[in-house]
């Protein structure tokens, strides 16, 4: 977030909203309108003084009204652009009275004759991205929501299990504030009912999610006991099966498989009783602390306006109507979707669906790229290494936050004490832009060569003030800042002279690091504009046609004779795409493109390099190829197992879901004539050789079951089942299939259903599948004329053998294992490799199609450079001081470090582009030869050195002396 | 190809006037997770966005959440 | 800055200077938003120098690692108002724990001088990662320390067969070879990090550095002894003796 308040090329206009668009792909005319927020931005420094003075106490969005906050304030504490707004609940604003903020702001901020602007802004394309809406279950009075007070939603529960919630972090009921131990979710709140008021669909989070809160609430309480009443667990993510084990295994937490009823309130504990039925017991009642609503994902509240103010059209359940391949367009060209608006989806699929639309508008815009954008131009650098160090420090006031508590004026004067100090002064706000001019005019005026700002975090701040040396013509690794604020006057409120001698202490500590700093160069490296994409399934296509269409060269690597991957035995879509004819397109498009260089029967002998700069050798029908390329793009794809379990390979009427597929769709007699056909859901899944859940077997189910209905509706069809994961829209055409008597028994894994060739009894050679149903208690035999086996997908067999080539990790299932399954859902843990498709994880089509269009988006904002910039903050090794034992090497995971054979024995050497600057190296060599710049022993041990003033260690060591 | 062409004369013609500030390559509606990325990887490619957001902070949703699975790691 | 890069010897820096607690915060375990899960290496120096203080009588109490996620700002009030009780409680570095000043800035010297060692020793387990905190009990034992630091080991070049060749010299990372053409090299035992490197690299035909345990090193040979005689040019000089 804060990334994108301080690009250059990013406006963030807050608090604003869309009146109108107008024209067309390339040429928006859009008209805004900005609400008065009653504060001037440029002149707020987000001190937060006028919070604190502000008489009007209301309900607190954020925390979901359950604590309270003032008329005037930030929206939470990490909030982007990070100033007040007031709201219409303002005493002002209302009654014409107050005005305590204006008086008590310091920086004139405050503004109450502000009123709506209108905006214009001339755009080549949009992006809709406006989130989802929780459901609210007052909507539906049986959920009892403001009407129990221990009834929250998981919204609610959310806030209270935050540190920055309603309570500090502690989970507390608003009826009595007190701890509820015994906890009860209920799923599926808003989602999977054809009711009023609810959603048919399922809003995919909701199971994976509870899970998380009943981790947490078993981590603030350890005794704490938490029921989950629930339908299907659909723990269909990546990492999503273990997660659910996780939570099922720990003591206290139960799962309930039923429907449930909120019954009553107990008028004096407040407690809520829940109506549940158990296959065993009957229905039962239970008495719980409190009761969390699982709720679903609903589309933003004012989304039919939003569709009619960019044109754009709906689906039946009011989300943005999808194209059948490419989830990110829209029927309006040039406006694009991502995040909530393509549907219920979770956090990663809003990332790469939002890097996919970034990369679908650079196909549309290329021509046009970078002419707006910015780049900023600073003074040459001057060499001061040679200078004895001239630290100058400014301390903050950030309004009155420091400078309530911490006498400024003294520790300035304190500061001017300290050795290498040769100037310091206060400033109200470091931050405000008046400020940071001062400083770059200190610099000059009394040659100062480094800089201490004493005020709050590096986190925000220091790439502004790195800004401000280098303004001055001083190397930005001379700045260092001593955070007085976070560390210091907001924890020492009632201590303030305690609080200005730490301010001494830490400035102190920052003084003698300033002094120690080195000047270091962040180094450009040139970027080879081409890209290389292994893999020619949908996902490699997708992403080298994205980025070819944007003018970069691709190479395409395929192991197969035809592109094409696993969607070659894939006949349609459960939405009916025609998938053979969307790949011949694709493939078409691919011949076709000038810039696309395809590879068949290709594989890769070696790949070398590093971010920008990669070689690999191909080995393929053209011979052996070396290819430059600046990204890689790994979209290997996956296989399927080949079950070993009910007849398959015995009998030939046992048959994989893609077997059955193809059956269906060339007219196989036998599948035609069924009389009676069997699916088996999670073949090789979901068991203790592989972990996790295939994620579309089900939905491939469900297509054949339709398909098959289509064709002879008086086909007996079961499913035999452990849950049913038709998570989003998908839920629709598992309505549909029950609807039309395809039978769902389930089964569970400890009493897998049997298969045995038998008779029935007409003669009739069968395969007779015994199974226990759970719903009616007894054991079935179902004969059958077909079996179809829910194979699983597993991890292409070559998985290994690339990860180990361009020195990638990979998940504990076998899959490529990205750099963060949440904020960087396609790229590696090294830089300029990005990942997609099934390779990632088993997904559908169009979620692929999502994902190979976010690792093009991603790879874009890495080959659209020139250069790219690596990092001054790298390791380095003293070769003397080296003993070639090798201890860096297995400390780093980058494979950085490689010993090089000298005259004087082996020796380690860093490769400054592939160190990310952790510096566990440095902790384990022996005589400290490797050392990460910016983080020096020297520099780390002056800071340990000054925390107690040299005097006090004298006094010590006297001390000491007498004590002998 | 033509319309191209012109639109490229009149980028620069609006570049060439300072009084216009408003000109952009995209437009980003919705602040939350999705929006941020979008407009972060439509800047880091070169293009200027405005990021549009009705609420008085970027952020959407996420950041009201604790914790995110399945590594039930912080979310702002 | 990760938690992983805190050093043994800032630790023993830190005591050695009269600090009475050090507090080390790390991120949650396996929530690296990395891969490195650095948390892991700064969890094996504590659990190493926790022992080590023991080893030298301090109260392994006034060192504490804790892991926490940048939104837990309660919890490190907590822990760290705890600490800070805990420590309070523990009373004055040494003064506590009954070492007078001197001595114990002279053990703290003495463990500060074999931090290499101890790294060199303990390479693997200090960057393992095990998958749970909880089986980190017991992962450095007394045991271990008390055999690290009786085992400690020395080395010794033997003037005898030294050949003043200054191959050990040239390598040794610490310079703590006293060497010069002609005279025989001494390892200032002062400098010398006790890595091992001149053992490597003394020629097998000379082996004259040898590696000393449990017993005192020989006092190095006084400086007006260390010019080398040769024994060819030896052998040279009593023939031409004897022709006279």
């Amino acid at each position: 977030m804060v990334e994108v308040g301080r690009h250059p090329n990013i406006e963030v206009l807050s608090y604003t909203e869309v009146n109108s668009v107008e024209g067309e792909a390339g040429n928006f005319k859009v008209t805004l309108t900005k609400k008065p927020r009653y504060i001037l931005e440029d002149k707020c420094t987000g001190c937060t003084t006028c919070v604190e003075y502000c008489p009007v106490q209301y309900p607190d969005q954020y925390n979901q009204e359950i604590s309270k906050n003032k008329a005037v304030h930030i929206y939470f504490a990490q909030a982007i652009p990070l100033i007040t707004y007031i709201d219409e609940s303002c005493l002002y604003l209302k009654e014409k009275k107050c005005r305590i903020c204006e008086a008590v702001c310091k920086n004139n901020a405050i503004d109450f004759n502000q009123a709506p602007e209108k905006v214009e802004i001339d755009v080549g394309a949009i992006i809709l991205s406006p989130g989802i809406e929780p459901f609210d279950p007052k909507v539906r009075e049986e959920y009892r929501y403001g009407q129990f007070v221990n009834v929250v939603t998981s919204m609610d529960y959310e806030r209270l299990l935050s540190s920055t919630g309603p309570y500090g972090g502690e989970i507390l009921r608003t009826s009595d504030k007190k701890h509820p131990h015994n906890v009860a979710w209920i799923q599926c709140v808003g989602s999977r009912q054809v009711i009023e008021g609810g959603n048919s669909y399922c809003s995919a989070v909701c199971c994976t999610y509870t899970q998380k809160q009943a981790i947490l609430t078993k981590d603030h309480d350890a005794e704490a006991k938490c029921t989950i009443f629930h339908n299907d667990v659909r723990s269909y993510g990546k990492d999503f099966e273990r997660y659910y084990q996780r939570t099922e295994n720990l003591p206290g937490i139960r799962f309930f498989r039923s429907y449930t009823s909120i019954v009553k309130e107990d008028p004096v504990t407040k407690n809520v009783t829940v109506r549940y039925s158990t296959p065993d017991d009957g229905v039962k009642e239970e008495e719980f602390d409190m009761v969390v609503l699982s709720v679903g994902l609903n589309p933003p509240a004012d989304v039919k306006d939003i569709a009619k103010k960019f044109g754009i059209e709906l689906n039946s359940h009011n989300f943005c109507k999808l194209d059948l391949v490419n989830p990110i367009i829209t029927n309006r060209p040039g406006i694009f979707v991502s995040g909530g608006l393509q549907g219920p989806i979770d956090i990663p699929e809003s990332v790469f669906g939002a890097s996919g639309a970034s990369s679908q508008i650079g196909e549309l815009l290329d021509y046009r790229r970078g002419n707006l954008a910015k780049e900023r131009i600073y003074p040459p650098e001057q060499d001061v290494s040679q200078e004895e160090p001239k630290v100058g420090v400014f301390v903050c006031h950030c309004g009155a936050n420091i400078g309530r508590i911490v006498n400024v004026p003294e520790t300035v004067e304190y500061c001017k004490t300290l050795p290498n100090v040769v100037y310091a002064q206060e400033q109200l706000f470091s931050c405000a832009i008046n400020s940071a001019k001062e400083i770059t005019d200190k610099i000059k005026e009394k040659g100062l060569n480094r800089v201490v700002v004493a005020a709050c975090s590096p986190r925000t701040l220091e790439p502004l003030f790195r800004d401000t040396l280098r303004e001055a013509g001083i190397n930005q690794y001379y700045y260092e800042m001593a955070n007085i604020r976070e560390h210091n006057s907001w924890v020492h409120q009632k201590e303030k002279e305690e609080a200005t001698e730490k301010a001494h202490d830490i400035i102190r500590m920052s003084v003698a690091r300033a002094c120690q700093l080195e000047p270091l160069q962040e180094f450009d490296l040139p970027v080879n504009k081409a890209a290389l994409v292994v893999g020619g399934g949908i996902a490699g296509m997708t992403s080298a046609l994205s980025m070819a269409n944007q003018g970069h060269e691709a190479y395409l690597i395929e192991k197969d004779s035809d592109l094409g991957g696993i969607a070659r035995k894939i006949h349609t879509t459960l939405e009916g795409l025609d998938v053979q004819a969307y790949l011949r397109d694709l493939a078409g498009k691919i011949y076709k493109h000038p810039l696309i260089h395809v590879y068949t029967d290709a594989t890769i002998t070696e790949a070398k390099g590093y971010v920008g700069n990669f070689v690999t050798t191909v080995k393929s029908d053209r011979g052996i190829t070396e290819i430059k390329h600046g990204a890689a793009v790994i979209a290997i794809g996956a296989e399927l197992y080949t079950p070993t379990e009910y007849l398959y390979g015995q009998d030939e009427r046992v048959m994989t879901h893609l077997e059955l597929e193809e059956k269906i769709v060339s007219g196989d007699e036998k599948v035609a004539k069924a009389q009676s056909l069997v699916m088996i859901q999670c073949v090789g899944c979901r068991n203790e050789d592989r972990n996790y859940c295939s994620r579309i077997c089900c939905s491939e189910s469900i297509k054949n079951a339709l398909l098959l209905k289509e064709k002879n509706p008086a086909m007996d069809i079961y499913i035999l089942f452990r849950d049913i994961r038709t998570y989003g829209f998908k839920e629709d055409y598992y309505r549909e299939a029950a609807s039309k008597d395809v039978k769902f028994i389930r089964y569970e894994p400890h009493d897998k259903p049997q298969v045995e060739a038998a008779e029935n009894e007409e003669g009739r050679p069968v395969l007779r599948v015994t199974v226990t149903d759970y719903v009616l208690g007894k054991k079935l035999e179902i004969d059958a004329d077909i079996i179809a086996l829910a194979a699983a997908v597993i991890p292409s067999a070559v998985t290994n053998e690339i990860a180990g080539l361009f020195k990638v990790n990979l998940s504990p299932d076998g899959f490529f294992k990205e750099a963060h399954v949440k904020l960087r859902p396609v790229e590696f843990g090294t830089d300029g490799i990005y990942l997609c498709g099934m390779a990632h994880y088993p997904k559908y089509i169009p979620e692929t199609i999502n994902q190979a269009y976010g690792a093009a988006g991603r790879a874009l904002t890495l080959l659209s450079h020139d250069t790219v910039i690596a990092s001054g903050s790298v390791c380095e090794v003293a070769e003397k001081k080296c003993m070639g034992c090798g201890a860096c090497i297995s400390a780093c995971i980058y494979g950085a470090i490689e010993l090089r054979e000298t005259r004087q024995g082996k020796k380690a050497v860093v490769n400054p582009v592939l160190c990310k600057g952790d510096g566990l190296c440095n902790a384990k060599c022996p005589t400290g030869a490797i050392s990460l710049k910016h983080f020096t022993d020297e520099e780390l041990l002056s800071q340990i050195d000054a925390v107690v003033p040299e005097e006090e260690i004298l006094q010590q060591i006297d001390a000491a002396v007498g004590d002998v | 190809m033509e319309n191209v062409i012109s639109l490229k004369e009149n980028i620069q013609q609006l570049r060439k006037n300072p009084g216009d500030g408003n000109f952009g390559d995209v437009m980003v509606v919705g602040g939350g997770i999705s929006g941020i990325q979008a407009s972060l990887d439509l800047a880091a490619a070169g293009f200027k966005v405005y990021l549009v957001e009705k609420a008085p902070t970027i952020g959407g949703h996420m950041a009201q959440l604790d914790k995110t699975f399945p590594t039930n790691d912080c979310s702002t | 800055m990760c938690s992983g890069r805190v050093d043994l010897k800032y630790v023993l820096r830190a005591f050695s200077n009269g600090i009475d607690g050090v507090f080390i915060g790390g991120c949650r375990f396996n929530e690296c938003n990395y891969s490195t899960h650095g948390n892991y290496h700064a969890l094996n120096m504590v659990l190493l120098c926790k022992k080590i203080m023991e080893h030298i009588g301090l109260n392994p109490e006034r060192l504490r690692f804790e892991v926490m996620s940048g939104s837990e700002g309660n919890l490190f009030a907590e822990v760290v108002d705890d600490f800070v009780k805990k420590v309070k409680g523990l009373g004055p570095l040494g003064k506590g724990e009954g070492i007078g000043g001197n001595e114990l800035k002279l053990k703290l010297g003495e463990v500060t001088k074999l931090v290499p060692y101890i790294k060199m020793v303990n390479q693997e387990k200090l960057g393992s990662r095990l998958e749970n905190p909880e089986e980190y009990d017991g992962f450095f034992t007394s045991d271990e320390i008390d055999k690290l630091f009786s085992d400690v080991v020395s080395y010794y070049i033997d003037p005898d067969k030294c050949q003043a060749c200054m191959l050990c010299a040239r390598r040794c990372p610490a310079e703590a070879i006293i060497s010069a053409k002609n005279q025989i090299h001494v390892i200032d035992q002062e400098k010398c990090i006790k890595c091992g490197t001149c053992f490597e690299a003394c020629p097998p035909r000379f082996s004259a550095v040898t590696k000393i345990s449990g017993e005192p090193v020989p006092p190095p040979i006084p400086e007006e002894q260390r010019t080398i005689v040769r024994k060819s040019k030896e052998k040279m000089r009593e023939a031409a003796l004897s022709i006279d």
